[in-house]
């Protein structure tokens, strides 16, 4: 074989297995069925939504809504472990045929992919050392602030608040060790963060300076789907309306969803 | 496949990219300029200092050869914050890559002063040089010659491994990449964007390089055998 035709039936096989993608495709809810497997992506790495318990095994309120989804629905489910900033593109290149994965519902985001009704909640907060005032976004200015990169509170700390110094760390875990080693005073996070961070680090006691967002969290869907989105939507509000939503919730954070969610059930 | 590309990100978001990949290249270069400083003179100790001081070096050279540059850019980043020094991200990552480069270096440069025929040095002695001018002239230019290809190689590594001192918020190539990403969920294209400039840096860098080692030697230039 010449090497020219090797590079030609490498290409000829590339568009050969295009073809075989191309026909494949068909409606998002009627490939589920077909595998009887759900691909949902997640992050495991935010407690209590989703973490890994003592044996090394996937836990938490977003876990436990993943596996209640998969059982009504009568599949399998397969977790596709992801980080916050690939959460998205795991559903634009059909890695993952959902998203839960404390996945808050913003405009922009909604431009790329559908949401479904919300399922829980997470609050946002500026928080930091004692001793440093700051009451409302304008008292930011000037500060130096961390942040996980791709969150709403980069966004938040990058567009809303202005002259900010904004640190952008790569995951929670290193902005957590941003704050406990002293190289930020002040961290945009997600409030259920907080607790951990304050066990670790009892010489840097840290306390919320104000609420950013409460956000609700939805399942994420391709757009495009419209069948999947309408399976998924009429699932939550089953869920929050027999109250087994409520109930994960409350095993793992220990109240139970605000009213802004139970309602959507009704 | 259904996914359509789309570069209209770029229109909005150019600058970024253009500060980001400024820093890439300040990043890079102190790094390459200090990091090869501190090989060389290294790998001077290495080779003629007195024992002790040649084992420091060489313990120098195998910790840092064999962890994760990541995890020395967070012992700076972190560690020396956690002690109470508190340096930005810029200069922990310049440091880190400083390190870094500077025990690259010391094996590349060590392998270079070796390959000089001791007769080499010993005529020079004979013929009056003093100690500096033979370290300069007869080992040092020489040695770099005979591994430039391998030292500018390790050069354009370390302006691609750069791209993990995104990690600790260095808004550099990569962290601009990432925050574009983030904002436009154009992923792949965004990787597309940011691969094509890596490639682009790095001919910038080796057509650079070229440049500087065919001023420098004298030698390889009249013979005609310049790369």
């Amino acid at each position: 074989m010449t090497r020219r035709s090797i590079i030609l039936a490498g290409v000829l096989a590339a568009l050969a297995c295009f073809a075989v993608g191309q026909a494949a495709r068909a409606d998002a809810l009627d490939d589920i069925r077909q595998a009887k497997t759900i691909r949902i992506a997640t992050d495991l790495g935010l407690p209590p939504y989703s973490m890994t318990d003592a044996n090394m095994q996937p836990t938490g309120s977003d876990i436990e809504t993943a596996r209640l989804l998969a059982r009504d629905f009568g599949v399998q489910l397969a977790l596709v472990p992801t980080i916050a900033a690939s959460r998205i593109p795991m559903l634009l290149t059909g890695k993952a045929d959902l998203v839960i994965a404390t996945l808050s519902i913003t405009p922009d985001r909604a431009k790329v992919i559908d949401f479904s009704v919300p399922y829980a909640t997470l609050r946002t907060v500026i928080a930091g050392i004692r001793g440093i005032k700051v009451e409302t976004i304008a008292d930011l200015t000037g500060k130096t602030v961390g942040v996980t990169r791709g969150t709403p509170n980069d966004l938040y700390l990058s567009e809303t608040a202005k002259g900010v110094n904004v640190l952008r760390y790569e995951d929670d875990a290193t902005t957590a060790e941003a704050f406990a080693s002293g190289q930020v005073d002040l961290i945009a996070t997600a409030e259920l963060l907080l607790p951990p961070i304050a066990q670790k680090n009892t010489s840097r006691q840290i306390e919320i300076k104000y609420i950013i967002e409460a956000y609700k969290l939805a399942i994420g869907v391709k757009k495009g789907e419209p069948r999947l989105l309408q399976a998924v939507d009429s699932w939550v509000r089953t869920n929050l309306k027999n109250g087994k939503l409520n109930d994960i919730y409350k095993r793992f954070h220990g109240t139970d969803l605000p009213e802004v969610i139970l309602k959507e059930g009704r | 496949m259904s996914y359509q590309l789309d570069f209209s990100f770029l229109s909005k978001s150019w600058p970024a990219f253009v500060a980001g990949t400024w820093l890439t290249i300040q990043l890079t270069s102190v790094a390459i300029a200090l990091g090869f400083a501190l090989g060389t003179l290294c790998a001077l100790t290495r080779v003629y200092a007195h024992p002790l001081l040649r084992r420091l070096v060489a313990g120098y050279v195998e910790v840092i050869r064999n962890t994760p540059l990541l995890m020395q850019i967070f012992i700076v980043y972190f560690g020396i914050a956690s002690l109470g020094l508190k340096l930005s991200a810029d200069v922990s990552a310049v440091i880190a890559l400083v390190v870094n480069m500077g025990a690259y270096t010391t094996e590349i440069m060590r392998a270079g002063i070796e390959a000089i025929p001791k007769t080499q040095v010993e005529s020079a002695d004979v013929l009056g040089l003093s100690r500096l001018q033979v370290i300069a002239h007869v080992m040092l230019l020489p040695a770099i010659e005979r591994v430039y290809p391998a030292l500018t190689g390790q050069f354009v590594l370390l302006m691609l491994a750069s791209s993990v001192t995104s990690q600790i918020s260095a808004e550099e190539l990569t962290a601009t990449a990432e925050r574009v990403q983030s904002q436009t969920y154009r992923s792949f294209e965004v990787y597309v964007v940011v691969a094509l400039v890596y490639l682009l840096l790095s001919l910038f860098f080796r057509v650079g390089f070229w440049a500087i080692g065919t001023v420098l030697f004298v030698r390889r230039r009249r013979l005609g055998t310049t790369r």
